[in-house]
């Protein structure tokens, strides 16, 4: 730790641009990284409520009904499937038409045909289920929104593409920058080096206190750009309580653990800090280790 | 490794064998042109030429800085010319090197430039401390361990230098140019720090230093052009 503070002392310029690229790096990436799970996240929640509504005959039998939304739900796609009897949909007409007692009168509950509301797992299911679903007996009519699913499932994979190329991006250039700033202030202590190559020293020996540097560095820089995110992030949640109103959890998978990320809680922000610190441990010592790599050829 | 030679009583007599050597460089220049010789274990050695005549080049294929581009070089029992020649760090660990420039580490000070020496083999603590004062009584700098570089005159960085190289017990020390930027005075004492270490190492120094050479009587290899054109046993400087 001495040796490490000493040195920063001695290149006092070096270590600050070193240390603002890499808090400007992981700052951005954290606010990336946390927008980019919330969005995954409300993707998640949006994928489980896209659904079929399949209208029976009036005279289609309970028995049938029910043989259909079995059959779906051991198909292993279905997530939840809704009965809407008749009696249940008058109801509902009922409670829509509440102030108008001419259309009252004019409906009974035999007339409304009974439906399942279908809620698949993945919107990628819900043509396959409405497909199957027109070859069921007693059908009259089947709904489901093409578009809208269509534009959700392009939308959810060029998110996905683009948060995997912009974080390509991101790593590379912070490593390039970083690695340009290391070099400069390895150039300073070129003469050592090849000093310490012809007395002896090990590669590991001559790199060693330029990576405990860089960890020193990412690691503080990570420390200090998830306070600052934590201070915004919970400064703004009532703002965010307010948008994200009605929706009870929001979750993301996380090697098959479903991780939950709304409300905020302490989990997901230990998780966010551990993967902040590793990414800016990480790419501090890649940096370092390809700076160093350029002098140690003596 | 390769085999050395071998005297009675387990001692080996060569320290460096060049056999054949040339150091071709890839723009056609000839630093080294087929040159042989032996150096025995503890031999004090001077190599003395003009300016080009490949007196560093020696140095620099010894410590492995550069590759000669035939020929074979042994050092110790390492064969320097071994396609799977990986000792590297073994080989400069036994060698101690003096510079003309000094090279001392700026940030640091007395003890910690010769500290440095046996930190890189990872010397334990106590040994450091007391490896680090005998060498440094022997230079004559006892007093100025933590004193930095920046306070100390050329010729006491050479002895910093001279302390750097000799400890932790290293078989070879080579010099180059030890007294090229010191007045005559300061370049006879850091001479007669090398006298103290006769017998004990394989000394090889590369100098101009005319007075030097023919005070010490010691073995005389004069370079020229790339080629040893003369070598003496009790030699001077004879160009």
């Amino acid at each position: 730790m001495k040796d490490i503070w000493t040195s920063i002392r001695r290149t006092p310029y070096q270590s600050l641009s070193a240390f603002l690229i890499l808090f400007f790096t992981l700052f951005l990436t954290l606010i990336l990284f946390v927008s980019l799970t919330f969005l995954y996240g409300t993707l998640n929640y949006l994928e489980t409520k896209p659904q079929v509504t399949v209208y029976f005959q009036t005279k289609a039998p309970e028995t049938q009904i029910f043989k259909v939304r079995d059959e779906l739900m051991s198909s292993g796609k279905v997530l939840n499937i809704k009965y809407i009897s008749k009696n249940d949909a008058f109801n509902i007409y009922k409670q829509l038409n509440k102030d108008n007692p001419l259309l009252l009168e004019m409906v009974s509950a035999n007339i409304l045909p009974p439906s399942l509301e279908i809620y698949a797992k993945k919107p990628i299911f819900l043509p396959e289920i409405a497909e199957y679903l027109k070859k069921q007996g007693d059908i009259d009519e089947v709904q489901y929104e093409k578009d809208i699913i269509d534009k959700l499932l392009v939308l959810t994979n060029t998110i996905r593409m683009s948060a995997l190329i912009f974080f390509s991006y991101l790593i590379l250039m912070s490593i390039i920058v970083l690695t340009t700033m290391i070099l400069f202030k390895i150039a300073l202590k070129e003469s050592e080096i090849t000093l310490l190559k012809l007395i002896g020293a090990t590669n590991f020996y001559i790199r060693k206190p330029y990576i405990l540097e860089s960890l020193f560095l990412g690691i503080t820089a990570s420390t200090l750009s998830f306070g600052i995110f934590s201070f915004i992030v919970l400064y703004f949640n009532p703002f965010l309580q307010s948008y994200f109103k009605g929706i009870t959890a929001l979750s993301v998978d996380v090697f098959n653990y479903p991780l939950v990320i709304w409300p905020l809680n302490y989990v997901f922000f230990a998780i966010v800090f551990v993967s902040i610190s590793l990414f800016g441990v990480v790419i501090a010592s890649v940096a370092s280790y390809i700076a160093t790599n350029k002098y140690l050829k003596v | 490794m390769a085999d050395g030679r071998w005297a009675c009583g387990n001692r080996k007599i060569t320290m460096i064998t060049f056999d054949k050597v040339t150091k071709k460089f890839p723009l056609g220049n000839i630093a080294l042109s087929d040159i042989s010789f032996e150096i025995d274990d503890n031999q004090f050695v001077f190599l003395v030429g003009q300016s080009g005549a490949g007196k560093t080049s020696i140095l620099k294929m010894i410590t492995q800085e550069i590759k000669p581009t035939s020929g074979s070089i042994i050092v110790d029992d390492f064969d320097l010319t071994d396609k799977n020649f990986s000792q590297k760090i073994d080989l400069r660990r036994k060698i101690g090197i003096i510079f003309q420039d000094f090279k001392v580490l700026v940030d640091k000070n007395v003890f910690e430039n010769v500290a440095v020496s046996l930190k890189v083999i990872d010397a334990d603590q106590s040994e450091i401390k007391a490896k680090v004062k005998k060498a440094l009584e022997l230079v004559g700098l006892s007093k100025k361990e933590l004193v930095f570089p920046v306070q100390l005159s050329a010729g006491e960085l050479q002895r910093v230098a001279i302390a750097r190289a000799v400890i932790g017990d290293r078989d070879i020390i080579i010099a180059d140019e030890p007294t090229g930027n010191l007045d005559p005075k300061t370049s006879w004492d850091i001479m007669k720090i090398f006298k103290k270490l006769e017998g004990k190492r394989t000394i090889i120094i590369a100098t101009h230093n005319t007075d030097i050479v023919n005070s010490f009587q010691k073995r005389v290899l004069v370079l020229k052009d790339g080629k040893i054109i003369k070598d003496q046993r009790k030699g001077g400087y004879e160009l």
